[in-house]
């Protein structure tokens, strides 16, 4: 199962996908565009503590993170 | 000196707490703690030790290979180090709506290992006293 973590007020809201379902992959691929169009930063871990930021979809990507945009404090 | 020893065992006793938050956090389903346990999974286990003995971890910028300490909190936690690990420049971004400590550390620990001079661009700069009174311990 992939999974899509979302930063929000509660923590995290985490949507797991099996990502050799189509339907499942659509919608997952769906939120990508809807979180990163509303300026949400998407990261995938490439290794223990390793990130990398993604601007695409990713239907391999196995943990996708998901942050609202940046602010100065 | 007197003003250093007393700053010394609030700082120790501070990091005790920090330290009993976090054994907490691992068997508590709080906001705050599902945003430590997701900070814990996605830090390298350096970083992670750093977090857990110290109270902050440090990352290397994406774009100038700087170091930076990331403390516990949700604003004015981010720090630029010099050569020699002394903090030498404040800088304060943090994901906007209102996040959890673990969230927000995290987000920055992303941010200035991807994009470190776009989140930089957003930040507020502002003098390291904090830190550095740390140091003096």
């Amino acid at each position: 199962m992939a999974l899509q973590i979302v930063m929000d007020h509660s923590g995290d809201t985490r949507h797991h996908f099996d990502a050799k379902d189509a339907e499942a992959l659509a919608k997952a691929e769906a939120r990508f565009k809807e979180l990163t169009g509303r300026g949400f930063t998407a990261a995938v871990r490439s290794g223990p503590g390793e990130v990398i930021r993604t601007r695409a979809f990713d239907p391999a990507a196995e943990e996708t993170l998901f942050f609202p945009r940046l602010v100065g404090g | 000196m007197l003003r250093f020893r007393r700053s010394g065992t609030a700082e120790r006793s501070r990091l005790d707490c920090l330290r009993a938050l976090y054994r907490k956090c691992r068997v508590e389903n709080t906001r705050e703690a599902r945003g430590l346990r997701l900070l814990r999974e996605w830090l390298s286990p350096r970083q992670r030790a750093q977090l857990e003995a110290d109270g902050y971890f440090d990352v290397v910028g994406s774009d100038s290979g700087k170091r930076y300490r990331i403390y516990e909190g949700t604003m004015t936690n981010v720090y630029e180090l010099d050569d020699i690990g002394r903090p030498k420049m404040g800088w304060c971004f943090v994901p906007s709506g209102s996040l959890v400590a673990g969230d927000v550390m995290l987000a920055q620990k992303v941010a200035l290992e991807t994009s470190e001079y776009a989140a930089l661009a957003v930040a507020n700069r502002f003098l390291p006293r904090r830190a550095q009174f740390r140091m003096v311990r």
